[in-house]
């Protein structure tokens, strides 16, 4: 612990004290509070800290027992958490949930909170939400871990009030009868799949994130941070509009009523008009004496001004936007009518509108042109124009007032919500009171720096496992003190764990759905039994002549010497001398979803599954080896394939059954793949790490440590003659990996679903030297 | 002369992007080895071509591939009726008669291929023959060039350190827009417009590398669209055609660029 804790420790009377006084006692729980609470601390200040330890405290008082805890700080310090509200909100709610349905259940609930924050966001759908567990923990106590355990699934229509009526119908269909209400909730029920099947027409966020973030890329070369906001799905707010926050674009999960490519169209509209402000605007205004009309009048005229800057560049951008701007120059001229009707008066040139402050607007714009780079003119032109509607007398209401067209952003992002302490300040919450409702439950000020600098899920630390779930020890390997810069002796300790069995039919399964791909391999494979030969020269036959050889016959039989006859050239399969050995991490973060809804651990086992086959097709010497950890008493490896094995239906059905959990020790994994490798008989030895993050484990809490020691384990391979290459899952683990196998040795796959195509190729350009 | 058939006589149009010129010319008066950086299509072989022209001299290509033997870089015995007759490799040819040898893509060969350069690439300038017992001291006028695409990925293939270390090294990117719009106008036959438009277009495609692609649409590729808009086929079809289908498999890079061009567009 520092020396500033240490002081809060005894300084301060309070929960932060007795809370780390309680954890003096918890020798196995400690490293990783310590770890927690550090990573806290950069978050939030000291009274945030204070009511954090309040929490966990509440969760101690209610028995929540040490997994329930850990998993609370993995909520707490997971990527998702920037704000302190939600996260004393989710100690409240798992307490209460602890109380009705026991500690495995809050802890259930604590795991599934990342699904549901990739759905809902963290704001007031996010309440909502444990607002619904909670009744599920007191009227269904028993179902509440099965629920938990399928949250991505039954999140998946996308919308809080679409969870909301599942569960209401879960307990109404069961009518008090607990089987029923089991199989409801573990998704067993045919009511139950129907609900949680999607709209077919529906687009969500997640669906569209890869696409849009590579649009984006392309269109302005700088790479967007996009995340969602939960919408309300009841038809009587209207719908969420875009935001900016900081250097986010947050983007509705869903647009209501809007289907297929219309709906792809209107995120694409979104996104690009979003990231103009970023990329070519950058505008921060000052709230000082603005009116709410002046300030939605700004917003307006700095809306046109980068989109006017951004099609001078890019043209075609006009046919993205101009679907939406829908307002014609008639009916009642009411404030947010003639807002709509402005906004397309500068958008589309050949828009006609008699009304004089329209035609006023437009001028203005048009004589401001010559100096559109200056945010300025939006915040003048705006005043100017809120002052002549202010004395028309027509009626704005900042409460009801939603931004038009449908694709802009709310504009409360190119405000600067500083320390601006004039009357006017509460002009802006009155429009962040109607434009972002969850803002009135948790401040979402601009993101903090963690959020925006890394969007991928921070690696597993899981919970650690009672002395029964060991395996049988088979090896102890020395780790590296990079405090002490000692190498401590027999400090790790590896235990084989027998794979569980699945079912082996996924695995064909899933590579049958990839066919494209897996006919690519297949290719591959053909031309590496083709190409993988060696070019036999002067050869008693063959397919063809050896030039060489039948010059020198020709030589010899002119100068009457008797010639040599081998002048053929054959060409023979080549036994490769190689064996690789391919060491998966199975950590608890290959849990995580993807977009596709499938997990990194699905992704990882159709690579491997892919690969597997092309290595048992060349005939290659190959292993399959699954690592994990539990602390350094506890490194898991579970062997899949050995060298010696064929890959049969048991290899697939042992693949298939490799579940996500614990940490990363993957020195200690590195050290125990180069003894394997080591009894190989090959004079080629080759390492191939599939990993999705940096290492770690509880028991540790700088990360860095286990990166050094990965590193040391890696050059002691490489002394042994091993090749070992690093495939890293997600920008996340890069720098780790590079530091530990070296740059050329690294390969990043961005985006994990492109995994087993990359793999694939990865192995066929090592194998060939 | 032996190498006549090698001289190229017409001046090839070569757009300076920076102090290539420069700098080869200074190379050269040093007999110094060359290596051409860049990525594909970004007018390394028209650079050499240019210079081949610009110095008077002969220009020997040879496209490395797998396959590629020592012999053939350096030359095999052949039969000839009156019996068997050295035949000089291309690169022996270059090295003999003062040529500049240009080994296109380099990393492609073989590394134990690739060595047979190393006594001509520091101060010995000579070619070992061993099948001859030969020792062939280079030609005054001999200069060896190579071109090497780093690529984005490269665990695998690349040039040995003491390969590397040898050469001067000249890096080619994409030259800026107007000169870019300059090269594609002229090389493809389009209009002005249709050049910067294509440019701009290869923009969006390049800054997405390293994001979903692995290296953008190159000046070559602009030019090809430019000449199949020429041919007539409409823009939209000839630039899917041109850059996006060849570019890239990926459904979503895929979408993502044709949606990021159809911007680009008027
Ligand atoms: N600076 C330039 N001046 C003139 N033409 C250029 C220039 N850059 C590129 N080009 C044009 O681009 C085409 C492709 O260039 P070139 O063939 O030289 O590419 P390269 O760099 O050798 O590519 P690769 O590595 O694929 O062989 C040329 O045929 C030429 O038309
Ligand atoms: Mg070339």
């Amino acid at each position: 612990m520092s020396a500033a804790q240490l002081q809060l420790v005894s300084g301060v009377e309070g929960p932060t004290r007795t809370l780390h006084l309680w954890m003096r006692q918890r020798d196995r729980l400690r490293p990783l509070f310590t770890a927690t609470w550090e990573i806290l601390s950069q978050r939030f200040d000291a009274a945030e800290m204070d009511a954090w330890a309040g929490a966990v405290l509440d969760l101690a008082n209610v028995n929540a027992g040490p997994s329930c805890l850990i998993a609370y700080w993995d909520a707490s310090t997971s990527d998702g958490a920037t704000e302190i509200a939600p996260l004393l909100g989710a100690a409240r709610s798992g307490a209460e949930i602890c109380r009705h349905a026991g500690a495995q259940a809050a802890t259930d609930a604590f795991k599934a909170l990342s699904a549901a924050r990739r759905m809902l966001g963290s704001g007031a759908a996010l309440s909502r939400w444990w607002r619904t567990m909670e009744k599920l923990a007191t009227q269904a106590p028993e179902s509440l871990a099965a629920t938990a355990h399928h949250m991505a699934e039954i999140l998946r229509p996308g919308t809080i009030a679409a969870f909301e009526s599942f569960v209401a119908a879960g307990l109404r269909t069961a009518a008090g009868d607990r089987r029923k209400r089991l199989a409801f909730f573990s998704l067993q029920d045919e009511l139950a799949q129907r609900m949680v099947a999607r709209d077919p027409g529906a687009v969500t966020f997640s669906d569209v994130e890869t696409e849009l973030k590579a649009f984006l890329t392309a269109l302005y070369g700088e790479v967007p941070l996009l995340r969602s906001i939960s919408t309300d799905e009841s038809a009587q707010t209207p719908q969420r509009r875009a935001a900016i926050a900081g250097p986010l674009i947050r983007l509705p999960e869903i647009y209501r009523g809007v289907q297929d490519d219309a709906a792809r169209a209107l995120f694409r509209a979104a996104a690009a008009h979003a990231q103009a402000h970023l990329a070519l605007g950058r505008a921060r205004f000052a709230i000082g004496q603005l009116k709410p009309l002046q300030v939605a009048l700004v917003n307006l005229i700095e809306d046109a001004r980068v989109e006017t800057l951004a099609m001078r560049r890019l043209p075609g951008l006009r046919r993205l936007w101009a679907p939406y701007h829908v307002a014609t120059p008639t009916g009642v001229a009411t404030a947010p009518m003639l807002l709509a009707r402005l906004a397309r008066a500068l958008f589309d040139p050949d828009y006609v509108d008699a009304d004089g402050f329209v035609g006023k607007g437009r001028a203005l714009f048009a004589a401001a042109l010559p100096r559109l780079d200056e945010h300025a003119i939006s915040r003048e032109i705006g005043m100017l124009l809120g002052n002549d509607l202010g004395q028309m007398r027509v009626q704005f209401n900042a409460k009801t007032y939603v931004v038009e067209p449908l694709y802009r952003d709310d504009g409360l992002g190119l405000w600067d919500l500083g320390d601006d302490t004039t009357s006017s300040a509460e002009t802006l919450e009155l429009f962040i009171e109607a434009l972002r409702p969850e803002q009135q439950e948790s401040s979402d000020g601009p993101p903090r720096e963690q959020d925006a600098a890394n969007a991928a899920a921070e690696p597993g630390k899981a919970r650690p496992a009672g002395p029964d779930e060991r395996g049988v020890v088979i090896a102890r390997y020395p780790e590296w003190d990079r405090v002490d810069a000692i190498e401590r002796a027999d400090w790790t300790t590896v235990r084989e764990v027998a794979a569980s069995l699945g079912d082996a039919g996924s695995i064909d399964q899933a590579l049958e759905q990839a066919s494209v791909l897996r006919g690519r391999v297949a290719r591959l494979v053909r031309s590496v039994r083709l190409g993988r030969t060696v070019r036999l020269k002067r050869q008693q036959d063959g397919h063809d002549l050896d030039l060489d050889a039948m010059l020198d016959a020709g030589i010899a039989l002119r100068s009457g010497e008797t010639p040599d006859l081998r002048v053929f050239r054959s060409a023979k399969a080549l036994h490769r001398d190689l064996s690789a050995l391919l060491l998966i991490d199975t950590s608890e973060s290959t849990r995580d979803r993807l977009a596709s809804g499938a997990t990194v651990l699905d992704v990882e086992r159709l690579a491997v599954a892919l690969l597997a086959e092309a290595m048992e097709e060349l005939g290659d010497t190959f292993g399959l080896l699954a690592f994990s950890s539990d602390g350094r008493d506890d490194v898991r490896m579970t062997s899949i394939k050995r060298f010696s094995e064929a890959y049969d239906r048991d290899c697939r059905a042992r693949l298939a059954g490799l579940s996500a959990g614990l940490s990363t020790r993957l020195g200690t994994a590195l050290r125990h793949a180069g003894g394997v490798l080591g009894k190989a008989s090959t004079s080629r030895k080759l390492l191939i790490v599939l990993t999705d993050g940096e290492p770690s484990d509880i028991d540790v809490p700088d990360p860095f440590d286990l990166i050094e020691d990965a590193r040391r384990a890696a050059i002691g391979l490489h002394a042994q003659g091993i090749d070992a290459y690093g495939v890293v899952l997600g920008r996340a683990g890069v720098e780790a990996a590079t530091r530990i196998f070296g740059r050329r040795n690294t390969m990043l796959v961005h985006r994990v679903e492109d995994l087993p195509a990359r793999l694939s190729e990865l192995y066929f350009r090592l194998a060939r030297r | 002369m032996i190498l006549d058939s090698y001289r190229i006589a017409t001046e090839p149009y070569y757009q300076p992007q920076g102090q290539e010129i420069a700098t080869f010319l200074a190379a050269y008066h040093e007999r110094l080895p060359i290596m051409l950086k860049g990525p594909t299509g970004c007018g390394k072989t028209r650079f050499i071509e240019h210079m081949a022209w610009r110095l008077g001299k002969p220009l020997i290509t040879v496209a490395a591939h797998e396959d590629m033997t020592a012999a053939d870089l350096a030359g095999r015995y052949l039969l000839e009726p009156s019996g068997t007759v050295w035949h000089d490799g291309p690169l022996t040819l270059a090295v003999r008669h003062g040529a500049i040898c240009y080994l296109d893509e380099i990393v492609e060969a073989r590394q134990d291929t690739t060595v047979v350069i190393h006594p001509l690439t520091d101060a010995r300038r000579i070619l070992p023959l061993d099948k001859h017992n030969e020792i062939v001291p280079a030609h005054s006028d001999f200069q060896l060039t190579i071109s090497y695409n780093p690529g984005y990925q490269s665990a695998v293939k690349d040039l040995k350190e003491s390969t590397k270390q040898r050469f001067i090294a000249i890096d080619f990117g994409y030259p800026p827009p107007a000169t870019e719009s300059a090269i594609v106008a002229r090389e493809s036959g389009a209009d002005a417009d249709l050049a910067r438009l294509l440019v701009t277009i290869a923009e969006r495609s390049r800054n997405l590398q390293g994001h979903g692609l692995d290296e953008g649409a190159s000046t070559r590729m602009l030019i090809h669209t430019g000449r199949m808009v020429r041919a007539g086929l409409p823009l939209p079809v000839a630039v899917q055609s041109g850059i996006v289908l060849p570019i890239t498999d990926n459904p979503d890079i895929r979408a993502a660029l044709s949606d990021a061009i159809e911007a680009c567009l008027p």
